[in-house]
């Protein structure tokens, strides 16, 4: 089939995922799309007319070598392309499953000129999930032992590559997590039907045969401190990937309401605790029949989503419309096929509760969008139209900002006003010497793959640090308050 | 011989039930005998235990209450008793051991005595090493080196006797009594015991080093060592030579959860969170020591922290009442609420908690003050006030305690308290004990002295500490609360936490927990803390099924 000639490939249609019925799905918490079989993914692979100078790689935060492992499939040598993308990313199985490739490798795809972009995620899971149930990956060879130790900082997906890359340099490496299991918001906030839990086990049991050692219920700041890890415990390195966890409100009368959480209390609840499964597992949830979701990006759609598995009527809640949601393409498409509520341009601007303290209502205000402004964006304004829906238990989805327990607790490490860790550019350095930081922590809230993307850079420059090849340099580490974290994307677009 | 004691042996030959149940209540009543007629009548009595009892229910039960009589006649029977265990066959011994070893301290002596005289005679030393190994008494111990000879003597069943004796008593008198050189004797032999050409001997050692294991008395070296032999035992090690004989096999599938540690890696930042000490302060109220050697070294007063009980467990907050940096233990006060702080009362010493996190919250407030200040404590607030009045009593203030039960039997560490505070004032509701009422007016007891209140910090149930609130803010005198807000996290990161403090909404997790008691939305608290009243009862319902 290697003869085919790029226009024969180009007509070939775009393999859709096949996905469980929305009706079917919306009563358990199974993975939504299903996989494609070995010949669908050859047909799509087939799509990719391996360009010269291939647009995808550039367009991946790890650069994985797309068309090459894209042939692989074509040949049918699955293992061999699960191999090829482990070269750059060590966690496939997840990354094909929750990377924004609409925003990333398959926006820059010169096939999706024409017709849909190659299935550059379908077919990284396919390869990552074929791996995985054929068994056959092989763990890497690690290097001699360099005599160095670095502690990593958080086991989300930054913490976890960190410990990847540093490892495979031959360092000893500690995971230091704050909760009982790693995996960091691919656990307790990305749904289960969109991320199986057996995946981030496997990618952390490889870790721990690779001689990485974790420790859990260790939150660094309160019971280590970093002078500590550097100076008693004489690490030579640090890495802090310790996510954005700190759950934002609107800040509206009404919000303490029983029945009001933060998308990280109802996803925590049920996806690190498995309220889904109470009483067997006791950490309770308690959800009434209509459940409002504010927010229209990616936390609110697994929001949204995942209170619909719990059995009730849900509404999302959001001041613009349907096309200025932040949440991934797919995202909203899948959850606009689970039978949910939509309510655009409603800007919650109450709650109502009875005298027990309960939410009964929720009063928004109507909005319109303005005409475009100078930048081109259409802002949401008020019309002064109230509305109030009766409803029983409200989920706030709007982002997090950056976890402050270890800038609170080391004065060293600078933080701009919205507590994002600040960190030079190239080399992910922070202010504080031998220590370094990547992931939402100096974004301010990303995506896996520029977590993983970073915590790379930042693993490159530790090993060259640690091996004598860069100094200490903290020159170019912006000490205005009001500069940005290192990347913007993924936030509002 | 009385005549009562010869009827009493005469009834109990018949073999009956009727005439042993008279005897034994004849025997319950006889009240000064001398010793001659004591160990007669445990003679007598012991006759049940010879008897076959196998399918007969009500002479099974006679025999153990024929057991609590003979125990009840004191040391003065032991020589009879330790001779009759040296003959007696596996079953009728198992009597005479549980008889023995209730007399604790006492008889460890007279069992190790005959132990050195009947060496040699492995039956002998069979019955008597099974018999010293159901000690809970330290002296105890000193058995142990006989035991490691047994275990490697000639007789296999006394090998095996001996390896699953040493286990025992390393359950019984848990990892504090075992020095350093006992610990590496005891791992030395139990691990070559391993290779035992005897089944038997083989599934003892590995129930004994798995019950090393579980007492955390492994090295991390020893504990590779246990693990990857245990792996080879069950042939998931990929070597494809494991144990052939089922019972290994099986006792080492039993075991390995100790050495696996949930998966955990080990290293020097691994804590057990074993318990170390149980102790009940009043009903459904008990104080806990627990291994956190971390923790312990960064707590500071004030600060709180996180259990998970097992893999099922909810998440649940509790204070700090005290800790030992050098021992590495924290201490705990758990009041039965609902499921998750029962189970965790049903826990035992040695065994291990899922997850102990911490530390966590701000410091308390602490510097030296004009006035006096006062702590106050109810139910598990008793408690959690005392690091930091230990702290107020260090920065050189004057301290009052004062503690609030509803009734005597209610009051709890009233003790430790006294220990801390320069005076300790204690109220209880219905009058039983102090001062008849509520905390506030042991303040206002001290008021009436004519002291000057400076600092006040109030731990306990909701009502209380807005009771004490109300009371000091029209007096303008400082007062810190302590919230029990309803907690997932702990560490800010979930908001489950949310109070209202000066009209303003803070996380009890992280800016607390204790806060401006004048500034709290008391109402507000309560109702929040409600907020999963349903759920939790179907959970207290579903407990153990
Ligand atoms: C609901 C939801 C859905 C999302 N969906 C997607 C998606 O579909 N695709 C996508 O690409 N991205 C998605 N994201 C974003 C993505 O999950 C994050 O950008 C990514 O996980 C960031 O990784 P991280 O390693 O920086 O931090 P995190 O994943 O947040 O991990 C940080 C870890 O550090 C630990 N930690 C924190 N403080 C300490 C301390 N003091 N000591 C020790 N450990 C500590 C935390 O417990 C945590 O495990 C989603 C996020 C949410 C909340
Ligand atoms: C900072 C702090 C310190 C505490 N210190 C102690 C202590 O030292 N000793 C002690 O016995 N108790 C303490 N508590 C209270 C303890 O956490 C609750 O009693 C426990 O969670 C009850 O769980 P349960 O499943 O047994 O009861 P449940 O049946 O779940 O609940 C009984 C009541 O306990 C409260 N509660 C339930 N779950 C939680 C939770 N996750 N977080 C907080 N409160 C909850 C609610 O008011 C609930 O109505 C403390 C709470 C906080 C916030
Ligand atoms: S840009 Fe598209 S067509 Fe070109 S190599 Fe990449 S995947 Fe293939
Ligand atoms: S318990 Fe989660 S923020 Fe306080």
């Amino acid at each position: 089939m290697a003869d085919l000639n790029s226009k024969e490939r180009m007509a070939i249609p775009f393999v859709h995922m096949p996905l469980n019925p929305g009706e079917k799905r919306i009563h358990n918490f199974l993975e939504v799309p299903i996989g494609y079989t070995a010949e669908q993914a050859m047909q799509e692979a087939r799509r990719c007319i391996q360009c010269k100078k291939p647009g995808c790689i550039g367009g991946c935060p790890v650069g994985i070598n797309i068309p090459a492992f894209l042939e692989l499939i074509e040949d049918g040598k699955f293992a061999e392309a699960a191999k090829k993308i482990r070269e750059t990313n060590f966690l496939p199985a997840a990354c094909g499953r929750v990377c924004p490739q609409d925003k990333q490798c398959q926006a820059v795809c010169v096939v999706g000129k024409k017709s849909d972009p190659v299935g550059i995620g379908n077919l990284e899971r396919f390869a990552a999930d074929w791996e995985r149930t054929h068994g056959t990956f092989t763990a890497p060879v690690i290097p001699a032992p360099t005599g160095k130790r670095v502690a990593v900082i958080g086991s989300g997906p930054a913490g976890l590559t960190a410990a990847y890359e540093l490892r495979m340099r031959g360092h000893e490496v500690i995971v230091f997590e704050a909760f009982h299991r790693g995996g960091g918001v691919m656990v307790y906030g990305i749904p289960r039907f969109r991320l199986p839990l057996e995946i981030i086990d496997e990618d952390i049991k490889m870790l721990e045969n690779m001689g990485v050692q974790f420790v859990y219920d260790m939150i660094i700041g309160n019971v280590l401190s970093l002078d500590d890890l550097l100076v008693t415990e004489k690490f030579d390195a640090l890495f802090i990937g310790t996510g954005a966890g700190l759950p934002k409100m609107l800040g509206i009368p009404g919000e303490n309401s029983n029945g009001v959480y933060s998308a990280n209390e109802y996803l925590t609840r049920i996806y690190l605790m498995q309220a889904n499964d109470f009483p067997r597992y006791i950490t309770p949830i308690e959800q009434g029949k209509r459940v409002g979701v504010i927010g229209a990006g990616n936390t609110a759609m697994d929001t949204l989503r995942t209170a619909k598995r719990m059995g009730s009527d849900v509404t999302c809640y959001y001041r613009r419309t349907r096309d200025e949601a932040p949440a991934r393409t797919e995202e909203v498409e899948h959850a606009e096929q689970e039978f949910l509520n939509w309510k655009w341009l409603h800007n919650p601007v109450e709650i109502i509760a009875d005298a027990n303290n309960n939410v009964k209502a929720i009063k928004c205000e109507k909005m319109k969008l303005s005409e475009p402004d100078s930048s081109g964006r259409r802002k949401p304004v008020g019309t002064g139209e109230f509305v109030t829906d009766e409803i029983d238990t409200i989920v706030f989805s709007l982002g997090c900002d950056v976890n402050p327990i270890i800038p609170a607790t080391d004065k060293e490490i600078r933080i701009n006003k919205w507590g994002i860790v600040m960190v030079d550019r190239e080399t992910n350095m922070t202010t504080k010497e031998k220590v370094f930081a990547g992931g939402d922590v100096v974004t301010g809230g990303s995506t896996v793959i520029l977590a993983m993307g970073q915590a790379k850079t930042a693993a490159l420059n530790m090993h060259k640090y640690l091996v004598g090849e860069i100094k200490w340099d903290v020159s170019k580490i912006p000490t205005d308050p009001n500069a940005p974290g290192i990347v913007w994307e993924g936030k509002n677009k | 011989m009385t005549e009562q004691i010869k009827s009493i042996i005469k009834d109990i030959r018949i073999d009956q039930v009727t005439e042993a149940t008279r005897a034994l209540e004849a025997a319950a009543r006889l009240t000064g005998l001398d010793d001659a007629s004591k160990t007669e009548l445990a003679a007598g009595l012991a006759a049940l235990f010879y008897h076959d009892l196998h399918g007969k229910t009500g002479l099974i039960r006679l025999a153990s209450q024929a057991e609590d009589i003979i125990a009840s006649l004191g040391t003065a029977v032991l020589p009879f008793l330790i001779g009759e265990l040296a003959l007696a066959d596996a079953e009728s011994a198992a009597h005479f051991g549980r008889v023995i070893a209730r007399s604790k301290a006492a008889a460890v002596k007279p069992v190790m005595d005959a132990i050195n005289s009947h060496r040699g005679d492995d039956y002998a030393m069979m019955n008597l090493i099974a018999t010293i190994s159901c000690f809970k008494d330290p002296a105890a111990l000193e058995a142990i080196p006989e035991i490691l000879v047994a275990s490697k003597g000639k007789n296999e069943r006394l090998r095996a006797e001996a390896l699953y004796a040493a286990g025992r008593l390393v359950r019984n008198l848990g990892s504090d009594r075992f020095d350093d050189t006992l610990r590496l004797k005891m791992f030395d032999t139990c691990f070559e015991a391993l290779k035992d050409k005897n089944p038997l001997v083989r599934r003892n050692a590995v129930a004994s080093l798995g019950k090393i294991a579980e007492k955390g008395m492994l090295t991390p070296d020893q504990e590779r060592k246990v693990r990857d032999k245990f792996k080879g035992l069950l042939g998931i090690d990929g070597a494809h030579n494991w144990d052939n004989a089922y019972i290994v096999r099986q006792q080492a599938q039993q075991f390995f959860k100790f050495l696996k540690e949930d998966g955990k890696a080990h290293n020097r930042y691994h804590q057990t969170f074993r318990i170390l000490e149980k102790r009940e302060l009043c009903p459904d109220t008990y104080y806990y020591s627990i291994d956190a050697p971390l923790i312990a070294h960064k707590l500071v007063a004030g600060q709180f922290i996180i259990i998970r009980a097992n893999e099922h467990g909810e998440r649940i907050p509790l204070s700090i009442a005290g800790w030992d940096a050098e021992k590495g233990t924290i201490n705990v006060i758990i009041m039965s609420a609902g499921r998750s702080s029962r189970e965790i009362n049903m826990m035992n010493v040695g065994d291990r908690l899922a997850d102990v996190v911490g530390p966590l919250g701000q410091h308390s407030h602490v510097k030296k003050h004009d006035g006096v200040c006062v702590v106050i404590g109810g139910g598990y607030g008793t408690g959690a006030v005392l690091p930091t009045a230990r702290a107020l009593k260090k920065a050189g203030n004057k301290v009052y305690g004062i503690v609030g039960a509803r009734n005597e039997k209610l009051l709890i560490m009233e003790d430790e308290l006294k220990q801390v505070c320069d005076e300790v004032l204690v109220t209880t509701n219905d009058g039983t004990k102090g001062i008849q009422g509520f905390v506030t007016h042991a303040m206002e007891a001290i008021m009436k002295r004519g002291e000057k209140i400076s600092h006040v910090l109030a731990i306990g149930p909701v009502p209380m500490m807005m009771a004490v609130a109300n009371m000091t803010k029209p007096l303008g005198i400082e007062t810190f609360v302590s919230l029990n807000a309803i907690m997932v996290d702990g560490t800010g990161m979930c908001g489950a936490c949310r109070v209202s403090v000066g009209g303003k909404t803070k996380f009890a997790c992280f800016h607390g927990p204790d806060f401006n008691g004048h500034e709290v939305d008391f109402d507000q608290l309560m109702k929040r803390q409600k907020m999963f009243v349903a759920k939790e009862k179907l959970a207290l319902e579903a407990m153990g099924k």
